[in-house]
């Protein structure tokens, strides 16, 4: 008994002690580590300096003719850059109604006039949400010291959203142009004086709506690298012979969708564009016209970030809009699914300005919007040269609904630009349709179709293995119902609904 | 299907109520402007009325250069008054409105003028010095503001005033954008000029500009030295003339001079100095042989002297060598100068050691009381026969086959 208690004892003297060494060698480790953290000599220098682009309203300079002394690129763009951060930092402020970084961007006595605004709000429970799209400054004067610019801001676009008590009150777009004096106090060149000498109701001009060719086509992502399509595993092989095989079933176009985060935001990818454009290449090449979708996966459309997402689609609008492939632009698919997320108001009024700006870089494109339901279709309809909504629901219903629709929007044409039935019936749904009622689900559509004359786009071609979990989230039932989407199954065999992917009737032969 | 007719039903009575909400909130508020004025001074206090009928809930939206708000309206029987808070009336600039209703929107803007009473110039003054000579000038950039600090309105007269030397001026302009600005010139005299501006009886205070020297232009230089023997112990002073700019302004003090002196052999040395009231000097030592020195003087990149040539005589005619009797000290002197006095202190005397015809050592030593001795010593120079070369001020005497 004595003898176990001993070992027992022991055991444990001994594993303490193991205890206690690992503790001390783990201290000293930990010392060691801490006193070795900052050591990172690539940090000593601060060499590395990261911008993060926050505001990038549209800036035009008119030309030089500035009295005094003549202006140099480089403290034009230091003005440039204090100036708008001033508004950026304003918009901060009154969007919470606090004064951090005013004082960087403003001087002693201009502050004090934002100061009161944000007091008065304050205590009034306003708050104002707002930013400038656009500046048109002229430079009037730059002192011989280099000390003091002048410059008059024409024509600055300004959108604001007004709160009381946390409810929205109003929403302004106004076109107002300000006097501006700035000095160069500390390295910043901060606002000295602002008068606004001109203010009107903003609205965008009216542009001719733009008529497009008769859309026949299908949703588009590689088999093997669905909503992925870009950067590493882009193939341009793979993407030309879909496209000659969508060519060849009478279809003739294609939706593309491109990521705002994933092609960089306001600093897009170059690399990624090229390959847009390659896509648009190699459409051109097989005659297929392409509609391209703008913004897959935003859902910020804070209204601070608008400037953002315009620098986004003017790189990518200006990049494409000479393009021979290009039929539409898809501002966004499915933005009134973020209706209640985002706030209706908030959503529509980003997507009715992204029209304008859109429009306004390229006015030869027709524009839509690929709203989720034929319900939401109406929204925004006198903006859109091209009305554009999904179909998921049941068949039966589509005569009525495309008719009502129509009798609501009789100027503009109508497409339907996602449609589709999967074919998924397995475990996680045992009463799905098979392969052979998806035939069914595209014949009798593809009837309606050719009855009422209307233009369509299917989803899609390829049935997926793997979907990214942004797409329906990680649920099972959803991600495998999405994955039999397609005409043809993972093993790249036709299913019979491929039949119908066309009004024509295409081979039902392997090439 | 039954159920969807019943959500469409359901639908549309909600919408159709709603709409029915919707009217009967506005189609009985009706609002009509009464104050028509569209302009106002900064300060001056600035209400709008409305006559209404039906909901007095509602809100203005106003917005001046600064930024915007949201005002509520005082109720008075039939009429609804939004008084604008001071932090808007008293910012000149448009003040734009727009009164919240969800029928018919009224807006309209004020244009809200600065006072025409001043209470500030600000004055902005640079560059702080510029050059004699009428083409460089400086500015100076006038905002005269009110006690609200609004910039005056534009044309306001601002005269600015200056004071050089004898003469005093005075010249009107007018504020454009909120500013005025006036180029001063400079006279070809240096000195300063004193500025002020004055604007509705409102004067600045006084500002001033240096008006500097121009850039100096060529001058002669001059040479001083108490005896033109070449010692290597007396100091030769160099000396420019009083540099002056082309409109005979004495070049500001600190002028830096460069001396470039080139010997015979073609060897250049320098020695600089700073100009006080025009004059730059500078030293270098006498050379220890005898030389012939040219001498030029330049103000880098701006101006240049005449050239100035100095011979210096060689005021040690020889000099006494004695090696000891293991021929391993060897003493110089007593070396004497020009007047047979003993050199000062000093001077170098160079002790070549060639074995074989081969440089293998060189010995420097400095003169004291006259001598110099140098100790060749046993183990740095092993036994053997050696040629030796002694040179001081320039002569050189050789030794051949000492043995040591």
């Amino acid at each position: 008994m004595s003898k176990i208690n001993k070992n027992i004892l022991r055991g444990a003297l001994l594993v303490s002690y193991v205890l206690i060494i690992a503790l001390v060698i783990y201290a000293f480790g930990a010392i060691y580590s801490y006193l070795n953290t900052g050591a990172d000599r690539s940090k000593m220098l601060h060499t590395e300096v990261k911008q993060i682009d926050q505001y990038l309203p549209e800036i035009t300079w008119q030309p030089l003719t500035n009295e005094g002394r003549p202006m140099d690129a480089q403290t034009l763009t230091a003005i440039e850059n204090d100036y708008l951060d001033g508004w950026f930092v304003r918009h901060v402020a009154y969007k919470t109604n606090t004064t951090i970084g005013i004082g960087d961007y403003y001087t002693e006595s201009a502050r004090q006039n934002l100061f009161n605004i944000i007091a008065l709000n304050s205590e009034n429970k306003t708050t104002v949400i707002g930013t400038t799209l656009e500046h048109h400054p002229t430079l009037e004067f730059f002192s011989e010291d280099g000390q003091l610019a002048v410059l008059t801001d024409n024509d600055v676009v300004e959108y604001k959203r007004l709160f009381k008590d946390n409810q929205l009150i109003t929403e302004i777009t106004e076109k107002s142009s300000y006097k501006i004096t700035l000095l160069l106090e500390d390295g910043f060149w901060r606002v000295r004086h602002m008068v606004k000498i001109k203010s009107e109701p903003y609205t965008a001009q009216v542009t001719q709506p733009v008529s497009t060719t008769t859309i026949n086509g299908i949703n588009y992502y590689p088999q093997a690298t669905p909503w992925a399509m870009f950067g590493d595993h882009f193939d341009a092989d793979i993407i030309a012979s879909d496209f000659e095989l969508i060519q060849s079933t009478g279809l003739n176009s294609i939706r593309l969708f491109v990521p705002y985060e994933d092609f960089g935001k306001s600093d897009i990818d170059q690399n990624k564009l090229d390959q847009l454009i390659t896509i648009l290449d190699l459409a051109e090449s097989a005659n297929l016209k392409v509609m391209v979708t703008l913004f897959d996966f935003y859902g910020d459309y804070s209204v601070l970030n608008w400037t953002l997402t315009q620098r986004h689609a003017k790189t990518i609008i200006q990049a494409l809009k000479d393009h021979k492939a290009l039929a539409v632009w898809d501002i966004k698919n499915e933005p009134n699914l973020d209706f209640e997320s985002r706030g209706t108001s908030l959503v529509t009024a980003w997507l009715a300005h992204m029209i304008d700006f859109v429009k306004a870089q390229d006015p030869n494109h027709a524009v839509t919007i690929g709203w989720s339901n034929a319900e939401s279709a109406t929204l925004l309809k006198d903006k859109l040269d091209l009305v554009s909504f999904h179909y998921y629901e049941d068949l039966e219903a589509l005569d009525a609904t495309f008719e009502t629709l129509k009798s609501n929007i009789t100027d503009k044409p109508i497409v339907i630009t996602e449609y589709g039935m999967s074919s998924y019936h397995g475990f996680w749904n045992p009463f799905g349709n098979s392969e052979e009622g998806q035939a069914e689900y595209h014949k009798t559509i593809q009837s309606i179709f050719s009855e009422h004359d209307i233009q369509f786009m299917s989803w899609t071609l390829y049935d997926f293995g793997k979907i990214p979990k942004e797409v329906v989230g990680r649920l099972p039932w959803r991600q495998n119902a999405q994955k039999h989407f397609g005409f043809i199954d993972e093993n790249g065999i036709r299913k019979p609904s491929f039949l119908f992917i066309a009004n024509k009737k295409p081979s039902a032969q392997q090439h | 299907m039954s159920f969807k007719n019943l959500y469409i039903s359901l639908i549309s009575l909600l919408l159709l109520t709603s709409t029915v909400v919707f009217n009967t909130r506005n189609s009985d508020s009706t609002y009509t402007l009464l104050t028509i004025k569209s302009e106002s001074i900064a300060g001056e206090s600035i209400s709008l009325k409305f006559a209404f009928t039906g909901d007095s809930e509602v809100l203005l939206y106003g917005s001046n250069s600064y930024g915007s708000i949201l005002l509520e309206p005082e109720v008075n029987d039939k009429e609804l008054i939004f008084i604008l808070p001071e932090v808007m009336s008293n910012k000149s600039g448009v003040f734009n409105w727009k009164l919240q209703t969800t029928s018919h929107p009224i807006s309209g803007h004020i244009t809200i003028q600065p006072k025409s009473e001043i209470k500030a110039i600000e004055s902005y003054l640079g560059p702080p010095s510029i050059e004699a000579g009428g083409t460089d000038y400086t500015m100076l950039v006038v905002i005269p503001t009110d006690d609200l600090d609004n910039p005056l309105a534009d044309s306001t007269s601002v005269t600015i005033k200056h004071q050089f030397l004898t003469n005093a001026y005075a010249s009107d302009v007018s504020t454009e954008h909120g500013f005025a600005f006036k180029n001063i010139n400079s006279e070809t005299k240096k000195g300063r000029i004193l500025i002020s501006s004055e604007c509705l009886d409102l004067n600045s205070k006084e500002f001033d500009v240096n008006v500097l020297p121009a850039i100096p232009t060529d001058f002669k230089i001059a040479s001083e030295r108490i005896h033109n023997y070449a010692d290597g112990n007396q100091i030769t002073t160099f000396k420019t003339s009083l540099i002056k700019d082309r409109y005979d302004n004495t070049v500001s003090d600190g002028t830096f001079v460069t001396f470039f002196i080139t010997n015979k052999a073609g060897y250049k040395s320098k020695t600089s100095g700073t100009t006080i009231n025009g004059i730059a000097r500078a030293k270098l030592l006498h050379p220890d042989f005898e030389d012939q020195w040219n001498i030029k003087a330049y103000v880098e990149g701006m101006a240049n002297s005449n050239t100035i040539v100095l011979n210096y005589k060689q005021a040690i005619s020889d000099f006494e060598v004695a090696f000891s009797e293991d021929n391993r000290t060897v003493t110089l002197g007593p070396i004497q100068s020009f007047m047979s006095q003993r050199v000062p202190d000093g001077l170098t005397v160079k002790l070549s050691i060639f074995k074989d015809g081969m440089l293998i050592h060189q010995l420097i030593k400095d003169t004291f009381n006259g001598m110099a001795e140098f100790y060749l010593d046993n183990d740095r120079y092993p036994k053997g026969v050696y040629d030796v070369e002694l040179k001081t001020a320039g002569i050189v005497k050789s030794y051949k086959s000492i043995n040591l």
